[in-house]
């Protein structure tokens, strides 16, 4: 769900990667968790301004960090996970991640 | 009042009196000591190339609590692998909020001296305005780790005497927070 980020398509033959195709990647997780401080609007505008969340999908997790304490903001590869997070601890979220099973 | 008011192209014009800017510039020097005092915490590694190429950063958490909560463990059951994303992001993240404290600093400009003056005014480009977000952001868990905010907190804030030293601190943190939501607002529209 990261994919706005406009990559051209490629029409080139792709080598097949193997070890992807016979081992299913297990998708990581980013979680934000509700603090005390962090402002319900400039958390909604960190979902819109960094993910480009509509401001629908932007509230609805904010609404759920408030609510239940936590949310998942973003789903990918560790290493997509580990680029999200670092971005939301620059923007003073706090935020971890885990592989999806855990 | 509001001090932001929307621009076109998400630039936001700001107007604030002397005395707030003034006090925006010493917290903000204050971060930046905050956080140029989190630096000196040393490298653990001694791959030679890492440490050239400054890739290298700190394994260990923070022992100050406003440290631990501007960089936070970004595993929570797993130490080892929270120190080495701690290792490979705490420095450009560092350098990132300092970044920020710098374009605040910057727009406010060199008001060590001012007494009553007129109003400051100058307008923030997008990404001005989102280092002041992220500034202010940063202000305010600073403050708030200080203080010892908890979540629905405030009778106990308006219940302590007026000569409680936390009073005035309480009182900026709030301010902080409706500057913050006035310039989120006027960003985003």
């Amino acid at each position: 769900m990261r994919g706005m980020t406009a990559t051209p398509e490629s029409t080139t033959v792709e080598r097949p990667d193997t070890d992807q195709a016979v081992l299913p990647e297990v998708p990581w997780l980013t979680l934000v968790w509700d603090d005390p401080v962090n402002l319900m609007s400039y958390v909604t505008f960190v979902f819109t301004d960094y993910f480009h969340y509509p401001r629908s999908k932007a509230q609805r997790l904010m609404m759920q960090v408030h609510t239940e304490g936590k949310a998942v903001v973003s789903s990918g590869s560790r290493e997509e996970m580990e680029r999200d997070v670092q971005a939301m601890h620059g923007y003073g979220l706090w935020a971890t991640m885990q592989k999806a099973d855990a | 009042m509001s001090h932001f008011k929307s621009r076109r192209k998400g630039r936001v014009y700001v107007e604030i009196p002397p005395y707030a800017a003034g006090l925006i510039a010493n917290l903000v020097r204050q971060l930046v000591e905050l956080l140029s005092d989190g630096e000196a915490r040393g490298v653990s590694s001694a791959d030679p190339l890492e440490a050239m190429l400054e890739l290298d950063g700190p394994r260990e958490t923070p022992e100050d609590p406003a440290l631990r909560r501007l960089f936070p463990e970004a595993h929570r059951d797993d130490p080892e692998a929270a120190a080495e994303f701690r290792r490979f992001t705490e420095r450009s993240l560092r350098e990132g909020k300092v970044a920020d404290a710098r374009v605040v600093l910057d727009s406010i400009g060199d008001i060590e001296d001012v007494g009553d003056g007129p109003d400051l005014e100058f307008e923030l480009d997008r990404d001005q305005a989102r280092a002041w977000m992220r500034c202010l952001t940063d202000l305010r868990l600073t403050l708030a780790e200080r203080l010892g905010v908890t979540t629905d907190d405030e009778e106990f804030w308006a219940s302590l005497p007026e000569d409680d030293e936390r009073v005035p601190v309480h009182e900026i943190y709030g301010w902080l927070g409706y500057l913050l939501e006035s310039l989120v607002d006027a960003a985003d529209h």
